[in-house]
Protein backbone atom coordinates (compact mmCIF):
# COMPACT_ATOMS: atom_id res chain seq x y z
CA UNK A 1 0.00 0.00 0.00
CA UNK A 2 1.33 3.28 -0.92
CA UNK A 3 1.93 6.14 1.63
CA UNK A 4 -1.00 7.88 -0.03
CA UNK A 5 -3.45 5.35 0.67
CA UNK A 6 -2.30 4.32 4.02
CA UNK A 7 -2.62 8.10 5.01
CA UNK A 8 -6.20 8.46 3.02
CA UNK A 9 -6.89 5.06 5.02
CA UNK A 10 -6.06 6.17 8.65
CA UNK A 11 -7.94 9.01 8.35
CA UNK A 12 -11.12 7.37 7.64
CA UNK A 13 -10.31 4.77 10.17
CA UNK A 14 -10.37 7.93 12.73
CA UNK A 15 -13.80 8.65 11.08
CA UNK A 16 -15.27 5.53 10.69
CA UNK A 17 -14.33 4.34 14.68
CA UNK A 18 -16.13 7.52 15.85
CA UNK A 19 -19.44 5.76 16.81
CA UNK A 20 -21.49 8.60 17.67
CA UNK A 21 -20.63 10.89 14.67
CA UNK A 22 -21.30 7.40 12.19
CA UNK A 23 -25.04 7.31 14.46
CA UNK A 24 -26.02 10.40 13.82
CA UNK A 25 -24.88 10.70 9.99
CA UNK A 26 -27.31 7.63 9.62
CA UNK A 27 -30.06 9.33 11.10
CA UNK A 28 -29.10 12.40 8.98
CA UNK A 29 -28.80 10.32 5.73
CA UNK A 30 -30.63 6.89 5.87
CA UNK A 31 -32.86 7.88 8.63
CA UNK A 32 -34.02 10.96 7.33
CA UNK A 33 -35.09 9.36 3.92
CA UNK A 34 -36.96 6.78 5.42
CA UNK A 35 -38.40 8.99 7.48
CA UNK A 36 -39.28 11.08 4.56
CA UNK A 37 -40.39 8.20 2.55
CA UNK A 38 -42.15 6.23 5.32
CA UNK A 39 -44.12 9.12 6.72
CA UNK A 40 -45.66 10.56 3.14
CA UNK A 41 -46.55 6.79 1.83
CA UNK A 42 -48.38 6.27 5.14
CA UNK A 43 -49.99 9.42 5.01
CA UNK A 44 -51.03 8.58 0.84
CA UNK A 45 -52.47 5.31 2.47
CA UNK A 46 -54.31 6.96 5.19
CA UNK A 47 -56.21 9.63 2.61
CA UNK A 48 -55.47 8.89 -1.25
CA UNK A 49 -57.78 11.47 -2.28
CA UNK A 50 -55.94 14.11 0.00
CA UNK A 51 -52.39 13.26 0.06
CA UNK A 52 -50.94 12.42 -3.34
CA UNK A 53 -48.18 9.22 -3.52
CA UNK A 54 -44.80 9.11 -1.87
CA UNK A 55 -43.14 8.22 -4.41
CA UNK A 56 -42.61 10.42 -8.41
CA UNK A 57 -40.42 13.10 -9.61
CA UNK A 58 -41.52 15.27 -7.31
CA UNK A 59 -40.45 13.30 -3.84
CA UNK A 60 -37.37 12.51 -5.76
CA UNK A 61 -36.41 16.07 -6.23
CA UNK A 62 -37.08 17.14 -2.43
CA UNK A 63 -35.37 14.10 -1.30
CA UNK A 64 -32.34 15.02 -3.36
CA UNK A 65 -32.26 18.59 -1.90
CA UNK A 66 -32.43 17.17 1.38
CA UNK A 67 -29.47 14.97 1.09
CA UNK A 68 -27.72 17.56 -1.23
CA UNK A 69 -27.60 20.87 0.53
CA UNK A 70 -30.02 20.45 4.05
CA UNK A 71 -29.62 17.14 6.23
CA UNK A 72 -27.17 14.97 4.07
CA UNK A 73 -25.10 18.79 3.75
CA UNK A 74 -25.35 18.69 7.76
CA UNK A 75 -23.78 15.13 8.00
CA UNK A 76 -21.18 16.59 5.70
CA UNK A 77 -20.36 19.35 7.69
CA UNK A 78 -20.28 17.23 10.97
CA UNK A 79 -17.62 15.38 9.14
CA UNK A 80 -15.93 17.81 8.05
CA UNK A 81 -15.42 19.35 11.39
CA UNK A 82 -14.35 15.81 13.07
CA UNK A 83 -11.89 15.41 10.37
CA UNK A 84 -10.21 18.95 10.36
CA UNK A 85 -10.63 19.20 14.06
CA UNK A 86 -9.90 15.32 15.36
CA UNK A 87 -5.86 15.62 15.20
CA UNK A 88 -5.26 18.91 16.98
CA UNK A 89 -8.33 18.38 19.50
CA UNK A 90 -6.60 14.89 20.75
CA UNK A 91 -3.65 16.41 20.88
CA UNK A 92 -2.13 13.91 17.75
CA UNK A 93 -1.02 16.28 15.82
CA UNK A 94 2.41 17.24 17.34
CA UNK A 95 2.62 12.91 16.98
CA UNK A 96 2.04 13.60 13.22
CA UNK A 97 4.33 16.01 12.55
CA UNK A 98 7.53 14.61 14.75
CA UNK A 99 7.26 12.07 12.02
CA UNK A 100 8.79 14.37 9.71
CA UNK A 101 6.04 14.19 7.26
CA UNK A 102 5.12 17.53 5.57
CA UNK A 103 2.22 19.51 7.17
CA UNK A 104 0.53 20.00 3.81
CA UNK A 105 0.88 16.06 3.26
CA UNK A 106 -1.05 15.85 6.64
CA UNK A 107 -3.78 17.95 5.43
CA UNK A 108 -4.17 17.03 2.42
CA UNK A 109 -5.94 13.81 3.18
CA UNK A 110 -8.53 15.57 5.31
CA UNK A 111 -11.28 16.46 2.94
CA UNK A 112 -10.99 13.93 0.58
CA UNK A 113 -11.69 11.23 3.82
CA UNK A 114 -13.90 13.45 4.43
CA UNK A 115 -16.00 13.56 1.21
CA UNK A 116 -15.55 9.84 1.14
CA UNK A 117 -17.39 8.76 4.40
CA UNK A 118 -20.37 11.56 4.33
CA UNK A 119 -21.09 10.51 0.44
CA UNK A 120 -20.95 6.61 1.60
CA UNK A 121 -23.83 7.66 3.67
CA UNK A 122 -26.26 10.04 1.13
CA UNK A 123 -25.33 7.34 -1.34
CA UNK A 124 -26.88 4.56 0.70
CA UNK A 125 -29.94 7.31 1.77
CA UNK A 126 -29.69 7.86 -2.29
CA UNK A 127 -30.26 4.50 -3.37
CA UNK A 128 -33.00 4.27 -0.74
CA UNK A 129 -34.50 7.23 -2.41
CA UNK A 130 -34.40 5.56 -5.70
CA UNK A 131 -35.93 2.75 -4.67
CA UNK A 132 -38.85 4.64 -2.92
CA UNK A 133 -39.17 6.82 -5.92
CA UNK A 134 -39.90 4.14 -8.29
CA UNK A 135 -42.06 1.86 -5.29
CA UNK A 136 -44.63 4.38 -4.15
CA UNK A 137 -44.89 6.05 -7.84
CA UNK A 138 -48.42 5.19 -7.97
CA UNK A 139 -48.82 5.80 -11.87
CA UNK A 140 -47.02 8.92 -10.85
CA UNK A 141 -43.80 10.31 -13.18
CA UNK A 142 -40.69 9.00 -12.83
CA UNK A 143 -37.25 10.42 -13.22
CA UNK A 144 -35.19 9.12 -16.11
CA UNK A 145 -31.74 7.31 -15.81
CA UNK A 146 -30.52 10.54 -16.91
CA UNK A 147 -31.85 12.61 -14.27
CA UNK A 148 -30.64 10.11 -11.71
CA UNK A 149 -27.06 10.03 -12.33
CA UNK A 150 -27.30 13.98 -12.62
CA UNK A 151 -29.08 14.73 -9.26
CA UNK A 152 -26.41 11.74 -7.57
CA UNK A 153 -23.64 13.74 -9.20
CA UNK A 154 -25.27 16.81 -7.92
CA UNK A 155 -25.81 15.33 -4.44
CA UNK A 156 -21.97 14.21 -4.36
CA UNK A 157 -21.07 17.45 -5.12
CA UNK A 158 -22.82 19.76 -2.66
CA UNK A 159 -21.76 16.92 -0.18
CA UNK A 160 -17.97 17.40 -1.06
CA UNK A 161 -17.88 21.03 -0.85
CA UNK A 162 -19.63 21.24 2.46
CA UNK A 163 -17.22 18.91 3.95
CA UNK A 164 -14.05 20.53 1.91
CA UNK A 165 -15.86 23.96 3.59
CA UNK A 166 -15.64 22.68 7.07
CA UNK A 167 -12.51 20.50 7.22
CA UNK A 168 -10.75 23.54 5.84
CA UNK A 169 -12.62 25.92 8.96
CA UNK A 170 -11.74 23.42 11.58
CA UNK A 171 -8.57 23.21 10.60
CA UNK A 172 -8.05 26.70 10.90
CA UNK A 173 -9.73 27.07 14.49
CA UNK A 174 -8.65 24.08 15.47
CA UNK A 175 -11.81 23.76 17.99
CA UNK A 176 -15.07 21.50 17.09
CA UNK A 177 -17.66 24.02 18.97
CA UNK A 178 -16.51 26.99 17.00
CA UNK A 179 -16.62 25.37 13.58
CA UNK A 180 -19.84 23.72 13.96
CA UNK A 181 -21.51 26.71 15.39
CA UNK A 182 -19.37 28.99 12.55
CA UNK A 183 -20.26 26.65 9.48
CA UNK A 184 -24.02 25.25 10.56
CA UNK A 185 -24.96 29.21 11.33
CA UNK A 186 -23.77 30.60 7.90
CA UNK A 187 -24.98 27.89 5.96
CA UNK A 188 -28.80 27.50 7.97
CA UNK A 189 -29.82 30.78 9.40
CA UNK A 190 -27.09 34.04 7.44
CA UNK A 191 -27.28 32.06 4.13
CA UNK A 192 -31.00 31.99 4.18
CA UNK A 193 -31.46 35.37 5.62
CA UNK A 194 -28.66 36.88 2.65
CA UNK A 195 -30.87 35.04 -0.12
CA UNK A 196 -33.92 36.69 0.82
CA UNK A 197 -32.44 40.33 1.28
CA UNK A 198 -33.45 41.48 -2.28
CA UNK A 199 -30.99 44.79 -1.31
CA UNK A 200 -28.11 42.80 -1.95
CA UNK A 201 -29.11 42.30 -5.62
CA UNK A 202 -26.25 39.46 -7.52
CA UNK A 203 -24.02 39.99 -4.62
CA UNK A 204 -26.33 36.85 -3.11
CA UNK A 205 -24.96 34.95 -6.18
CA UNK A 206 -21.72 34.39 -4.09
CA UNK A 207 -23.27 32.41 -1.63
CA UNK A 208 -22.57 28.61 -1.62
CA UNK A 209 -26.92 27.82 -1.81
CA UNK A 210 -27.19 29.94 -4.71
CA UNK A 211 -24.53 28.36 -7.06
CA UNK A 212 -25.17 25.01 -5.99
CA UNK A 213 -28.95 25.81 -6.79
CA UNK A 214 -28.08 26.94 -9.60
CA UNK A 215 -25.94 23.56 -11.06
CA UNK A 216 -28.78 20.97 -9.55
CA UNK A 217 -30.06 19.11 -12.26
CA UNK A 218 -33.76 19.84 -10.77
CA UNK A 219 -35.11 23.32 -9.83
CA UNK A 220 -33.79 23.22 -6.39
CA UNK A 221 -35.81 25.73 -4.46
CA UNK A 222 -33.35 28.64 -4.65
CA UNK A 223 -35.24 31.88 -5.92
CA UNK A 224 -31.63 32.73 -7.94
CA UNK A 225 -29.72 32.27 -11.34
CA UNK A 226 -26.29 32.54 -12.19
CA UNK A 227 -24.53 31.65 -14.60
CA UNK A 228 -23.46 28.29 -15.20
CA UNK A 229 -19.63 28.96 -15.26
CA UNK A 230 -20.19 31.01 -12.71
CA UNK A 231 -22.16 29.07 -10.14
CA UNK A 232 -18.85 26.51 -11.13
CA UNK A 233 -16.25 29.04 -10.02
CA UNK A 234 -18.44 29.77 -7.07
CA UNK A 235 -18.49 26.31 -6.18
CA UNK A 236 -15.23 25.68 -6.22
CA UNK A 237 -14.16 28.94 -4.35
CA UNK A 238 -16.39 27.78 -1.46
CA UNK A 239 -14.30 24.88 -1.26
CA UNK A 240 -11.23 25.94 -2.53
CA UNK A 241 -10.79 28.68 -0.02
CA UNK A 242 -11.68 27.57 2.89
CA UNK A 243 -8.78 24.75 2.03
CA UNK A 244 -6.18 26.97 1.36
CA UNK A 245 -6.44 29.07 4.71
CA UNK A 246 -7.25 25.55 6.80
CA UNK A 247 -3.94 24.58 4.92
CA UNK A 248 -1.96 27.29 5.14
CA UNK A 249 -2.69 27.09 9.34
CA UNK A 250 -1.71 23.76 9.46
CA UNK A 251 1.70 24.70 8.42
CA UNK A 252 2.36 27.58 9.78
CA UNK A 253 0.67 26.39 13.81
CA UNK A 254 3.10 25.37 16.58
CA UNK A 255 2.10 22.06 16.64
CA UNK B 1 21.09 7.94 1.09
CA UNK B 2 23.41 6.54 3.34
CA UNK B 3 22.66 7.68 7.25
CA UNK B 4 25.53 9.57 8.48
CA UNK B 5 26.72 8.28 11.35
CA UNK B 6 28.32 10.93 14.15
CA UNK B 7 29.91 11.11 17.10
CA UNK B 8 27.25 13.33 18.75
CA UNK B 9 23.80 12.85 17.58
CA UNK B 10 22.28 16.10 18.96
CA UNK B 11 24.39 19.11 18.46
CA UNK B 12 23.53 22.67 19.05
CA UNK B 13 24.60 25.98 19.06
CA UNK B 14 23.15 29.21 20.29
CA UNK B 15 19.39 28.28 20.11
CA UNK B 16 17.27 31.10 21.41
CA UNK B 17 13.93 31.05 21.64
CA UNK B 18 11.12 33.99 22.52
CA UNK B 19 7.90 34.31 22.93
CA UNK B 20 7.26 38.04 22.98
CA UNK B 21 9.60 39.57 25.87
CA UNK B 22 10.20 36.89 27.55
CA UNK B 23 13.61 34.80 26.39
CA UNK B 24 12.67 31.06 26.93
CA UNK B 25 15.74 29.27 26.01
CA UNK B 26 18.66 31.64 25.37
CA UNK B 27 22.25 30.79 23.41
CA UNK B 28 21.68 26.82 24.25
CA UNK B 29 24.84 24.50 23.36
CA UNK B 30 23.87 20.88 23.92
CA UNK B 31 26.34 18.24 22.73
CA UNK B 32 24.12 14.84 23.25
CA UNK B 33 26.80 11.41 22.04
CA UNK B 34 25.57 8.88 20.51
CA UNK B 35 24.36 5.84 22.04
CA UNK B 36 24.20 7.06 25.46
CA UNK B 37 20.80 7.37 27.32
CA UNK B 38 20.95 11.29 28.19
CA UNK B 39 19.21 13.26 30.99
CA UNK B 40 17.94 16.56 30.46
CA UNK B 41 17.26 18.23 33.72
CA UNK B 42 15.37 21.29 34.93
CA UNK B 43 12.62 23.08 36.98
CA UNK B 44 9.19 23.13 35.59
CA UNK B 45 9.34 25.92 33.24
CA UNK B 46 12.83 25.93 32.58
CA UNK B 47 12.89 25.73 28.91
CA UNK B 48 12.98 21.74 28.53
CA UNK B 49 9.92 21.15 26.43
CA UNK B 50 10.62 24.57 24.66
CA UNK B 51 14.12 23.37 23.18
CA UNK B 52 12.62 19.84 22.46
CA UNK B 53 9.72 21.12 20.35
CA UNK B 54 12.12 22.87 18.38
CA UNK B 55 14.67 20.05 17.62
CA UNK B 56 11.84 18.52 16.40
CA UNK B 57 9.99 21.48 14.30
CA UNK B 58 7.34 21.62 16.13
CA UNK B 59 8.07 25.45 16.74
CA UNK B 60 10.70 27.19 15.27
CA UNK B 61 14.23 28.59 17.17
CA UNK B 62 14.55 32.62 16.85
CA UNK B 63 18.80 32.12 16.57
CA UNK B 64 20.85 29.30 16.71
CA UNK B 65 22.00 26.42 14.82
CA UNK B 66 20.82 22.57 15.56
CA UNK B 67 21.83 19.38 14.01
CA UNK B 68 20.53 15.62 14.70
CA UNK B 69 22.96 13.06 13.21
CA UNK B 70 24.70 15.70 11.43
CA UNK B 71 21.98 17.02 9.70
CA UNK B 72 20.71 20.65 10.11
CA UNK B 73 16.67 20.95 11.08
CA UNK B 74 14.61 22.35 10.45
CA UNK B 75 16.20 22.41 6.83
CA UNK B 76 16.16 18.47 6.67
CA UNK B 77 13.86 17.53 9.38
CA UNK B 78 12.02 15.15 7.39
CA UNK B 79 15.29 12.92 6.58
CA UNK B 80 16.02 13.24 10.08
CA UNK B 81 12.90 12.51 11.74
CA UNK B 82 12.02 9.56 9.95
CA UNK B 83 14.81 8.53 12.53
CA UNK B 84 13.56 9.90 15.68
CA UNK B 85 10.86 8.66 17.94
CA UNK B 86 9.72 11.68 19.95
CA UNK B 87 7.25 11.61 23.03
CA UNK B 88 6.70 15.39 23.89
CA UNK B 89 4.73 16.23 27.25
CA UNK B 90 2.37 13.46 27.94
CA UNK B 91 1.55 11.03 24.86
CA UNK B 92 -1.73 11.72 23.82
CA UNK B 93 -3.96 9.48 21.24
CA UNK B 94 -7.37 9.41 19.64
CA UNK B 95 -9.00 7.79 22.28
CA UNK B 96 -12.09 6.32 20.55
CA UNK B 97 -9.07 4.37 18.74
CA UNK B 98 -7.59 0.94 20.14
CA UNK B 99 -4.06 0.80 20.95
CA UNK B 100 -3.32 -0.68 17.36
CA UNK B 101 -5.54 1.33 15.67
CA UNK B 102 -3.79 4.64 16.93
CA UNK B 103 -0.39 3.26 16.29
CA UNK B 104 -1.88 2.52 12.34
CA UNK B 105 -2.40 6.03 12.13
CA UNK B 106 1.00 7.45 13.20
CA UNK B 107 2.44 4.67 10.89
CA UNK B 108 0.08 5.85 7.98
CA UNK B 109 2.45 9.12 7.94
CA UNK B 110 5.73 7.34 8.82
CA UNK B 111 5.51 5.03 5.62
CA UNK B 112 4.78 0.92 4.57
CA UNK B 113 7.79 -0.21 6.92
CA UNK B 114 6.07 1.75 10.17
CA UNK B 115 3.51 -0.29 9.81
CA UNK B 116 5.10 -3.73 9.58
CA UNK B 117 6.76 -2.28 13.29
CA UNK B 118 3.45 -2.28 14.92
CA UNK B 119 3.24 -5.88 16.24
CA UNK B 120 7.15 -5.61 17.01
CA UNK B 121 6.50 -2.68 19.24
CA UNK B 122 3.31 -3.75 20.83
CA UNK B 123 4.79 -7.08 21.73
CA UNK B 124 8.12 -5.00 23.01
CA UNK B 125 6.15 -2.68 25.73
CA UNK B 126 3.70 -5.55 26.64
CA UNK B 127 0.51 -4.34 24.92
CA UNK B 128 -0.08 -7.04 22.73
CA UNK B 129 -2.93 -8.35 24.86
CA UNK B 130 -4.76 -4.78 24.81
CA UNK B 131 -3.38 -3.97 21.61
CA UNK B 132 -7.32 -4.39 20.54
CA UNK B 133 -9.18 -2.15 23.66
CA UNK B 134 -9.75 1.92 23.20
CA UNK B 135 -7.30 3.57 24.61
CA UNK B 136 -9.69 5.36 26.39
CA UNK B 137 -9.28 2.39 28.65
CA UNK B 138 -5.62 2.60 29.53
CA UNK B 139 -4.19 3.57 32.55
CA UNK B 140 -1.95 5.99 32.61
CA UNK B 141 1.25 3.55 32.30
CA UNK B 142 -0.31 2.02 29.81
CA UNK B 143 -0.50 5.26 27.71
CA UNK B 144 2.73 6.04 28.57
CA UNK B 145 4.37 2.42 26.95
CA UNK B 146 1.60 3.20 23.87
CA UNK B 147 3.72 6.09 23.91
CA UNK B 148 7.19 4.45 23.83
CA UNK B 149 5.34 1.78 20.82
CA UNK B 150 4.76 5.25 18.47
CA UNK B 151 8.30 6.26 18.88
CA UNK B 152 9.34 2.25 18.25
CA UNK B 153 7.57 2.51 15.07
CA UNK B 154 10.70 4.81 13.45
CA UNK B 155 13.23 2.36 14.26
CA UNK B 156 14.85 5.64 15.96
CA UNK B 157 18.81 5.77 16.17
CA UNK B 158 17.29 8.45 18.70
CA UNK B 159 14.46 8.51 21.55
CA UNK B 160 13.22 12.03 22.94
CA UNK B 161 11.15 11.37 26.14
CA UNK B 162 9.65 14.20 27.84
CA UNK B 163 8.69 13.52 30.89
CA UNK B 164 8.36 9.59 30.22
CA UNK B 165 8.02 8.77 34.04
CA UNK B 166 4.97 11.13 35.10
CA UNK B 167 2.25 9.51 36.74
CA UNK B 168 3.44 5.88 36.99
CA UNK B 169 3.90 3.92 39.98
CA UNK B 170 6.95 2.37 41.22
CA UNK B 171 6.93 -0.53 38.96
CA UNK B 172 6.04 1.38 35.86
CA UNK B 173 8.97 3.39 36.50
CA UNK B 174 11.23 0.17 36.87
CA UNK B 175 9.65 -1.36 33.90
CA UNK B 176 10.78 1.90 31.98
CA UNK B 177 14.67 2.31 33.73
CA UNK B 178 14.98 -1.23 31.78
CA UNK B 179 13.44 -0.22 28.89
CA UNK B 180 15.97 2.42 28.17
CA UNK B 181 19.29 0.47 29.25
CA UNK B 182 17.83 -2.40 26.81
CA UNK B 183 17.28 0.50 24.08
CA UNK B 184 20.77 2.07 24.58
CA UNK B 185 21.44 -1.63 24.82
CA UNK B 186 20.66 -1.66 21.03
CA UNK B 187 23.06 1.24 20.21
CA UNK B 188 20.01 3.66 19.98
CA UNK B 189 20.34 7.22 21.63
CA UNK B 190 17.82 8.14 24.38
CA UNK B 191 17.11 11.33 25.31
CA UNK B 192 15.34 11.66 28.93
CA UNK B 193 14.02 15.22 30.03
CA UNK B 194 12.80 14.59 33.39
CA UNK B 195 12.77 16.55 37.24
CA UNK B 196 12.91 12.95 38.60
CA UNK B 197 16.65 13.59 39.49
CA UNK B 198 17.26 10.47 40.99
CA UNK B 199 15.25 8.46 37.95
CA UNK B 200 18.15 10.45 35.54
CA UNK B 201 20.64 9.19 37.77
CA UNK B 202 19.76 5.99 37.87
CA UNK B 203 19.44 5.78 34.20
CA UNK B 204 21.45 8.07 32.20
CA UNK B 205 25.14 8.19 31.70
CA UNK B 206 25.39 11.82 30.63
CA UNK B 207 23.16 14.89 31.33
CA UNK B 208 22.46 18.35 30.90
CA UNK B 209 21.03 20.85 33.26
CA UNK B 210 18.98 24.10 32.08
CA UNK B 211 17.80 26.49 34.36
CA UNK B 212 15.71 29.83 33.16
CA UNK B 213 16.50 28.98 30.04
CA UNK B 214 20.44 28.52 30.02
CA UNK B 215 22.85 25.64 29.80
CA UNK B 216 24.41 25.91 33.78
CA UNK B 217 26.37 22.11 33.23
CA UNK B 218 26.65 18.82 31.11
CA UNK B 219 28.66 15.85 30.53
CA UNK B 220 29.03 12.36 32.35
CA UNK B 221 27.37 12.70 35.38
CA UNK B 222 30.24 11.15 37.15
CA UNK B 223 31.98 14.57 36.59
CA UNK B 224 28.78 16.52 36.93
CA UNK B 225 29.08 15.13 40.98
CA UNK B 226 32.23 16.03 41.28
CA UNK B 227 33.04 18.80 43.63
CA UNK B 228 36.20 20.66 45.30
CA UNK B 229 35.14 19.84 48.97
CA UNK B 230 35.55 16.36 50.22
CA UNK B 231 33.21 15.77 53.26
CA UNK B 232 33.28 13.16 55.38
CA UNK B 233 30.44 11.41 57.80
CA UNK B 234 31.40 10.29 60.97
CA UNK B 235 29.26 8.29 63.26
CA UNK B 236 30.63 7.37 66.52
CA UNK B 237 29.90 6.74 70.54
CA UNK B 238 30.67 10.91 71.43
CA UNK B 239 30.35 13.34 68.82
CA UNK B 240 30.49 15.88 71.18
CA UNK B 241 33.87 14.29 72.37
CA UNK B 242 34.88 14.00 68.52
CA UNK B 243 33.85 17.70 67.65
CA UNK B 244 36.61 18.85 70.04
CA UNK B 245 39.36 16.54 69.47
CA UNK B 246 39.52 16.97 65.45
CA UNK B 247 38.88 20.87 66.13
CA UNK B 248 42.88 20.86 66.04
CA UNK B 249 43.37 18.44 63.40
CA UNK B 250 45.36 20.35 60.43
CA UNK B 251 43.32 18.50 57.91
CA UNK B 252 40.35 19.64 59.35
CA UNK B 253 38.49 22.73 57.61
CA UNK B 254 34.92 22.31 59.23
CA UNK B 255 32.84 20.27 60.97
CA UNK B 256 29.65 20.09 62.55
CA UNK B 257 27.06 17.58 64.19
CA UNK B 258 24.12 16.16 62.08
CA UNK B 259 21.43 13.86 63.63
CA UNK B 260 23.56 11.01 62.15
CA UNK B 261 26.75 11.94 63.74
CA UNK B 262 29.48 14.73 62.58
CA UNK B 263 29.83 15.76 59.16
CA UNK B 264 33.62 16.74 58.70
CA UNK B 265 35.45 18.94 56.01
CA UNK B 266 38.43 17.97 55.13
CA UNK B 267 41.55 18.99 52.50
CA UNK B 268 41.90 15.72 50.73
CA UNK B 269 40.27 11.89 50.88
CA UNK B 270 43.16 10.62 51.98
CA UNK B 271 43.12 11.86 55.64
CA UNK B 272 40.13 9.42 56.88
CA UNK B 273 42.91 7.26 58.10
CA UNK B 274 44.18 9.58 60.39
CA UNK B 275 41.23 11.10 61.38
CA UNK B 276 40.25 7.32 62.61
CA UNK B 277 43.27 6.90 64.25
CA UNK B 278 43.03 10.04 66.29
CA UNK B 279 39.25 9.62 67.27
CA UNK B 280 40.37 5.55 67.99
CA UNK B 281 43.27 6.62 70.19
CA UNK B 282 41.29 8.81 72.29
CA UNK B 283 38.99 6.19 72.96
CA UNK B 284 36.21 6.80 70.91
CA UNK B 285 34.22 3.93 69.01
CA UNK B 286 33.81 4.69 65.19
CA UNK B 287 31.36 2.65 63.94
CA UNK B 288 31.35 4.27 60.00
CA UNK B 289 33.49 7.04 58.88
CA UNK B 290 32.24 7.30 54.88
CA UNK B 291 32.66 9.68 52.38
CA UNK B 292 30.17 11.95 51.20
CA UNK B 293 28.71 10.95 48.11
CA UNK B 294 26.57 13.86 46.80
CA UNK B 295 23.50 13.22 44.70
CA UNK B 296 22.51 14.11 41.35
CA UNK B 297 19.49 16.09 43.20
CA UNK B 298 21.87 18.01 45.76
CA UNK B 299 24.00 18.87 42.58
CA UNK B 300 21.28 20.03 40.49
CA UNK B 301 19.62 21.87 43.57
CA UNK B 302 23.48 23.74 44.42
CA UNK B 303 23.59 24.62 40.42
CA UNK B 304 20.24 25.76 40.05
CA UNK B 305 20.34 27.76 43.62
CA UNK B 306 23.59 29.54 42.20
CA UNK B 307 22.45 30.51 38.82
CA UNK B 308 19.66 32.29 40.10
CA UNK B 309 21.49 33.84 42.80
CA UNK B 310 23.28 35.58 39.95
CA UNK B 311 20.57 36.59 38.46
Amino acid sequence: MTVAMQMFSAEVLKLRRNRGLMAFTFLLTVGVVVLYFGYSALRHASNPSQYGAAGGLVDFQHAVRLLGMYFGGLAAILIGTEAGTADLASGVFRDLVTTGRSRLALFAFRAPAAAFVSIAFTTVAFALSVAATFQFADGLSTPTVGVILQSYGWMVLANAVLACLAVGVGSLTGSRGLTLTGVIGWQTIVSQLLLNAGSLGSVRDLLLPASLGQLAPMPAGIPFTVSTGAAIAVVVGWAAVPAAVGAWRTRAQDA
Amino acid sequence: MAPMTTANIIETRGVTKRFGARTAVSDFSLTVPRGSAFGFLGHNGAGKTTMIRMLLGLTRADAGEMRISGRPVPQERAAVLARVGAMVEEPNFHRHLTGRENLRVVAAARGPAAARRIDGALRRVGLTDRAEDRVRTYSQGMRQRLGVARCLLADPELLILDEPMNGLDPGGILEFRTMIADLTGEGRTVFVSSHLLDEVEKTCEYAAVIDRGAMVAQGPISELLQDDRVELDIDCDDARAALDLLDGHPAVTAAHETPAGLRVTVTASEVAASINSRLVSAGLSVFRLAPVRESLEQRFLEITSRVGGES
